[in-house]
């Protein structure tokens, strides 16, 4: 709790620094005796676990704070053993069900029967139901979504769920409507730098208005981004000044450091060095979208508008292809190789209209 | 061994294969000279040299060996043989020539001279030429007109004809231009001495040449009679019901086997490297000294020494007269006739061959109990009562603990085995057969046996054999046919002689006639047709110009598409120009259709599409090939690749587990987020690394990167460098994920670090302790609680006693007697006194820390240090 991040994590749903009329209607919800399954979806960073939180502390005071790490284990019908750690309290527990990968079925049906069978001890002046949160739903495989839907309605009575996504285009419609979804959208480069303010002003430090907004913006709309860059620069160098250095994620570096790899030189030699660089971001682990994303907005950077066009919709079928495969490496070079040759293809006309 | 065999010794050894060979007339005077003849139970008495039975063959047609002998042994045998090297085989030769152009010489006269020296290598030698000799003849037998002919009579009618006046004499002659001819005159004595060398032959050479063209002529007729020249085959008539044609046509003499000669001679080498021991009859091989003192007296010094040069390494036959090798390992594919080689060569050998194949269970336990019997026993009820032979055929299908088993045994040594009654030395010879020699059980038992690879016979010779026996099925075949089949089979005869019973069970309109649809339609040669991926990927980068469909076959025959993929895609870039990129788009394109459909099978389980995947690959091919030739690379980047992305995954889900519940937040935006900010976090700017100087906003900046390396679990730990010095490292090591490669410039020097570290451990000591109280304060309400119990339940037990029965105890009050406080020599001292000297050290003693104030000079920093620092 030592971090900005946590350290000024808002605990109060009137506390919240933006989205507040949102925040108003959510604690009527919560004193409405009526609590539906939620579904909360929007952009990293955007404060979603923040609201959750707050809204537990809203249903069962502050002893939701009151947190304890567990390692679960469960059984596959394969006679598999697998763990998984949840965090919980009192009334809610928390589990991230991919990290389980195809096995997240037997954690949803195990994990959310054993709740909601068990009653709550003492009622009287609590709410009768636990509150089970799953982080990525998005990422749940079809099976467990489907698993989900059922046991949802069964035992609605003695449990609530919480079902945290980035993007509810992957969450299955039954489960969708099954839910009261509520998007978080992510806070505007404005609202970020307000809240950078906001923070350094507690912490008792000066923070230049201009190194805030060049924070807020190089953050991508991450609050979460935000704030942990602007940590980063308080203790690079104290006193903050206007035009210093804001470090950055090193794999947003690589990704602009390959696509001007990409725009350098068109050739199948250069295609093989940008392929090494795409191995070593996703060795590092960012997911292949992202890197399409990054590398998108890079390159279409120095296209004109035709080609813009012709470029985005290269990326978004690449890109849907790659869902639909297995191997990222193929659909993201693939990709590369096309944009080369459109490119080459341009500025080689450009270059002959020239003379 | 000594140099020089004892007299008698000398004399049996001189003797022995005229002996025999004498024998062997007696009792084989049938002409016939491939019947194998069933050796003699006794094999001690009559064996002297490894192959002698042979003999009988060369002498079954004894002039016409002599004849052969005049014709140089063909090239392309020679090399087949480490025993034969070529200089030692063109001695022979002249030594043949010398006797060999006499053409009533008796076959013992030949064999005299190299009688009276008699070494075992010499014996090698010889049999290995009579060997090579009674093959020859077979083969000219069978194949008259493959005889090459050296001796063919050469008119040069350079020499003999002149248009000028020559100096030699001369008969002028006109011919139809009205040209002067001179032809030479030559005296009848020299003419008749070149008809003389030449007349036998030449005959012979023209009856080959006539053969060829008709033989030529009734190909191209498409008559299928069976060559008429071919010898009818023994068969073995003992089983009527027997009409399996492997069984039937199963080689029944050493001259009949159809693997490569060298393989037959080591192996059978091998087996003769036993006699010692299980004939107790000498074998003379290895003993260098002898050899030496062999080729002083032949003067054949050099050709000695460069033969034995290779075995001197090795002795072949160790202390105990066991060869060094214990177990023979024969390795091939299937159906080139390896357990027929064994059991064959086996029985040759004198010894009653004993199979343990895979239908025999092949636990440890049956395995040792098979071996026993086999080595140690000897059959009493059989009327030849020979040695066995242990056969262990497909041996690579048996457990490992087994293998291990015959290993120990096979390197037990006699010493050991007086010792220890469970393991007894080897005593008779052990033949594996495998198919694969590189089988995982198979590791131990390689280092120990003596390799032997059966490889397939050449498909001339398998041609041959087949027309063989289908003429003895009376099968029609046409040669071209069974050189079809026999290409299909690739070595494998038993494949090849299934589709030959196949023909011969067929009756009807068809009849028993070959074609080509049987060869094109058996279901054989498929199973070994395997492609390694090296060989499909540089199939994927050449053009093959022949035959363009092969490339769909390779890619078949070597199946894992996904590798396949893999190797290309990370070879295309290279394969050919491509300066508008058009082809890597292209191939890409396959390469993701490849990725899409095969996922898609994998995940819905669904093969309908799979046989798109080698099309894709195909068409890879259409897209890639060139004529240039490319070194293939083997596909590793995959691979590697997902070893490092696991190495980081450790690292990530290790600091994922060990974050504070109250950080904990989802491994996504740990891993995109914090984790590469972290380290910008966790390296504090100080001015020095003495905590004791620096600010106070400092300092604090420092706790907090302590605790925030509580909150998310890191810590450092000293680790040896490769330098010997111990440096702090991280752990888990986050730098390796926030950064690409540059991590090393991020992180902060070793005195921050260590700084840091401290900080970090007191910081953990901190948050220990107030976990400590909390829990402690808990643990001490439960210790109340059960004290409560406790005592309730012993109240309830009191209560138990009837209330009449209760009594009230009288209290007793305890009186407390006064402290009496004696001075040294005993008096009592008056209590005042007392209280008065003991006040002030009480407050001292009272307490368990002592401080002892000591002035003089210090000259250190003077800081207010409280309890909690110092722990």
């Amino acid at each position: 709790m030592s971090l900005w991040v946590d350290k000024h994590r808002p605990r109060d749903l009137m506390k919240l620094d933006f989205h507040k009329d949102q925040a108003i209607r959510l604690k009527n919800l919560v004193q409405q005796s009526d609590f539906p399954h939620l579904l909360v979806y929007g952009p990293s960073g955007a404060g979603k676990k923040t609201r959750i939180m707050c809204l537990l502390r809203e249903l069962y005071g502050s002893g939701v704070e009151r947190l304890r790490q567990e390692t679960m284990t469960f059984t596959t019908p394969s006679n598999k053993k697998i763990e998984i750690m949840t965090v919980s309290s009192n009334y809610h527990i928390e589990v991230n069900p991919t990290d389980v990968g195809i096995h997240d079925r037997v954690v949803i049906m195990d994990l959310v029967k054993n709740v909601a069978q068990t009653h709550q001890i003492d009622s009287s002046g609590q709410r009768e139901f636990k509150v089970v949160i799953l982080n990525e739903v998005d990422d749940l495989t079809k099976d467990a979504q489907h698993a989900l839907r059922r046991t949802m309605e069964k035992y609605v009575a003695t449990c609530r769920l919480i079902l945290i996504a980035n993007s509810i285009s992957r969450v299955i419609p039954a489960i969708r409507s099954r839910c009261l979804t509520i998007r978080i959208p992510a806070p505007t480069e404005t609202e970020i730098a307000s809240v950078l303010h906001l923070v350094c002003k507690k912490e008792s430090i000066n923070i230049p208005s201009d190194l805030a907004m060049r924070i807020a913006r190089s953050a991508d709309r991450n609050l979460r981004r935000a704030l942990l860059m602007c940590e980063a620069c308080k203790v690079q160098q104290y006193p903050l000044t206007a035009d210093q250095k804001v470090p950055e994620p090193d794999w947003q570096i690589f990704i602009r450091d390959t696509a001007s790899t990409i725009l350098s030189e068109q050739s199948p030699k250069k295609l093989g060095e940008v392929r090494q660089k795409l191995y070593e971001l996703i060795i590092h682990g960012v997911p292949p979208d992202m890197i399409f994303a990054g590398l998108l907005k890079e390159l279409v950077k120095n296209c004109d508008m035709a080609m813009k066009c012709q470029v985005a919709s290269h990326a978004a079928r690449f890109e849907h292809r790659m869902r639909l495969g297995n191997k990222p490496i193929f659909h993201l070079e693939a990709f590369v190789a096309k944009f080369m040759a459109v490119y080459k293809k341009f500025m080689e006309e450009s270059l002959g209209d020239a003379f | 061994m000594s140099d020089f065999p004892d007299p008698d010794e000398e004399y049996e050894l001189m003797y022995a294969d005229e002996l025999e060979l004498l024998r062997d007339i007696n009792e084989s005077d049938d002409s016939n000279a491939v019947k194998r003849k069933q050796l003699p139970a006794k094999r001690s008495l009559d064996f002297s040299s490894p192959v002698i039975n042979k003999t009988q063959i060369t002498q079954g047609s004894n002039d016409i060996v002599s004849f052969n002998n005049s014709q140089p042994i063909s090239q392309s045998l020679q090399p087949l043989d480490d025993y034969l090297t070529p200089k030692n085989a063109s001695n022979k030769r002249t030594a043949d020539d010398l006797f060999g152009d006499i053409n009533d010489i008796d076959f013992e006269d030949i064999e005299l001279p190299s009688k009276r020296q008699k070494t075992e290598e010499e014996n090698d030698l010889e049999l290995i030429n009579r060997i090579l000799e009674s093959r020859k003849l077979k083969q000219s037998l069978l194949e008259p007109s493959r005889v090459k002919n050296d001796f063919q009579p050469t008119y040069l009618s350079k020499e003999n004809l002149s248009l000028n006046i020559p100096r030699w004499p001369f008969m002028p002659l006109t011919n139809s231009d009205g040209q002067r001819i001179y032809v030479k005159l030559e005296s009848e004595e020299s003419w008749d001495s070149s008809l003389g060398i030449t007349d036998q032959t030449s005959l012979h050479s023209t009856f080959a040449k006539a053969w060829e063209e008709a033989r030529r002529v009734l190909e191209e007729k498409q008559n299928q009679k069976p060559e008429e020249a071919e010898q009818p085959i023994q068969v073995l008539e003992t089983d009527a019901n027997n009409n399996l044609l492997l069984e039937k046509y199963r080689p029944q003499s050493y001259l009949d086997l159809l693997s490569e000669e060298p393989v037959n001679r080591a192996l059978l080498h091998w087996l003769h490297l036993w006699d010692k021991i299980v004939f107790n009859k000498e074998v003379k091989t290895s003993e260098p000294q002898q050899r030496n003192s062999f080729s002083k007296r032949t003067g054949q010094f050099q050709l000695t020494n460069k033969w034995k040069g290779k075995k001197e390494v090795e002795p072949e036959i160790d202390e105990d007269g066991r060869p060094h090798h214990k177990v023979a390992l024969l390795c091939g594919p299937p159906g080139v006739g390896k357990t027929t080689l064994a059991h064959l060569l086996a029985k040759i050998s004198g010894y009653r061959p004993v199979e343990l194949n895979a239908s025999d269970e092949r636990s440890v336990e049956a395995f040792r109990s098979a071996l026993q019997a086999a080595t140690l026993m000897r059959s009493v009820l059989d009327k030849d009562r020979r040695p066995n032979c242990l056969i262990l055929d497909e041996i690579d299908g048996a457990p490992l603990p087994t293998v291990e088993l015959l290993v120990k045994w096979c390197t037990a040594t006699v010493a050991e085995g007086k010792k220890k009654a469970k393991t007894h030395p080897l005593r008779r010879p052990v033949i594996a057969i495998c198919n694969d020699l590189y089988a995982t059980s198979l590791r131990p038992l390689r280092s120990v046996a003596l390799v032997i690879q059966v490889g397939g016979a050449t498909s001339e010779r398998v041609v041959r054999r087949l027309s063989r026996i289908a003429a003895g099925e009376r099968v029609a075949a046409a040669p071209r046919t069974l050189a079809a089949l026999a290409a299909r089979a690739a070595g494998d005869l038993r494949a090849a002689l299934h589709v030959l019973a196949l023909v011969r069970a067929r009756v009807g309109a068809a009849g028993r006639q070959l074609k080509m649809e049987d060869v094109e339609n058996a279901a054989i040669g498929t199973k070994d047709c395997h492609k390694t991926l090296m060989q499909a990927l540089q199939a994927v980068f050449t053009v093959n110009d022949q035959n363009p469909d092969e490339i769909m076959k390779t890619i078949q025959a070597a199946g894992e598409y996904d590798r396949l993929v893999d190797g290309i895609f990370e070879n295309y870039l290279s394969s050919r120009v491509d300066g508008r990129l058009l082809v890597a788009c292209e191939t890409m394109s396959w390469l993701r259709l490849h990725d899409t459909v095969s996922s898609w099978t994998m995940r819905t389980q669904n093969y309908s599409l799979y046989s798109l995947l080698p099309l894709c690959v195909a068409r890879c091919h259409a897209v890639l090939a060139t004529r240039t030739p490319l070194r293939v690379k083997f596909p590793m980047q995959a691979q590697e690749m997902y070893r490092k992305r696991q190495e980081l995954e450790c690292i990530l889900q290790s600091v994922y587990a060990g974050c504070a519940p109250s950080v904990a937040l989802s491994r996504n935006s740990l891993q995109l987020d914090v984790l590469p900010l972290l380290p910008y976090l966790l390296s504090p700017k100080l001015r020095s690394a003495n905590v004791q100087l620096c600010s106070e906003s400092e300092r604090r900046s420092l706790t907090n990167c302590a605790a925030a390396m509580c909150d998310y679990g890191l810590q450092l730990v000293p680790r040896r460098q490769p330098a010997g010095l111990f440096a702090l490292e991280l752990e888990p090591d986050v730098y390796k994920i926030a950064f690409f490669g540059n991590e090393e410039r991020a992180r902060p020097p070793p005195a921050l670090r260590q700084a840091i570290a401290r900080e970090q451990q007191l910081e953990m000591i901190r948050r220990n302790e107030e976990m400590m109280t909390k829990g402690s304060g808990k643990e001490n309400t439960k210790e109340g609680k059960l004290k409560s119990d406790k005592e309730k339940s012993k109240e309830f037990m009191e209560a138990r006693v009837p209330n009449h029965l209760q009594r009230l105890q009288p209290k007793i009050l305890e009186k407390k007697s006064q402290q009496v406080h004696k001075d040294f020599f005993g008096r009592i001292v008056p209590i005042s006194q007392v209280q008065r000297s003991d006040a002030v050290p009480d407050v001292i003693s009272s307490s368990s820390v002592f401080y002892q104030y000591r002035e003089g000079f210090n000259n250190a920093v003077r800081r207010s240090v409280r309890t909690r620092d110092m722990l």
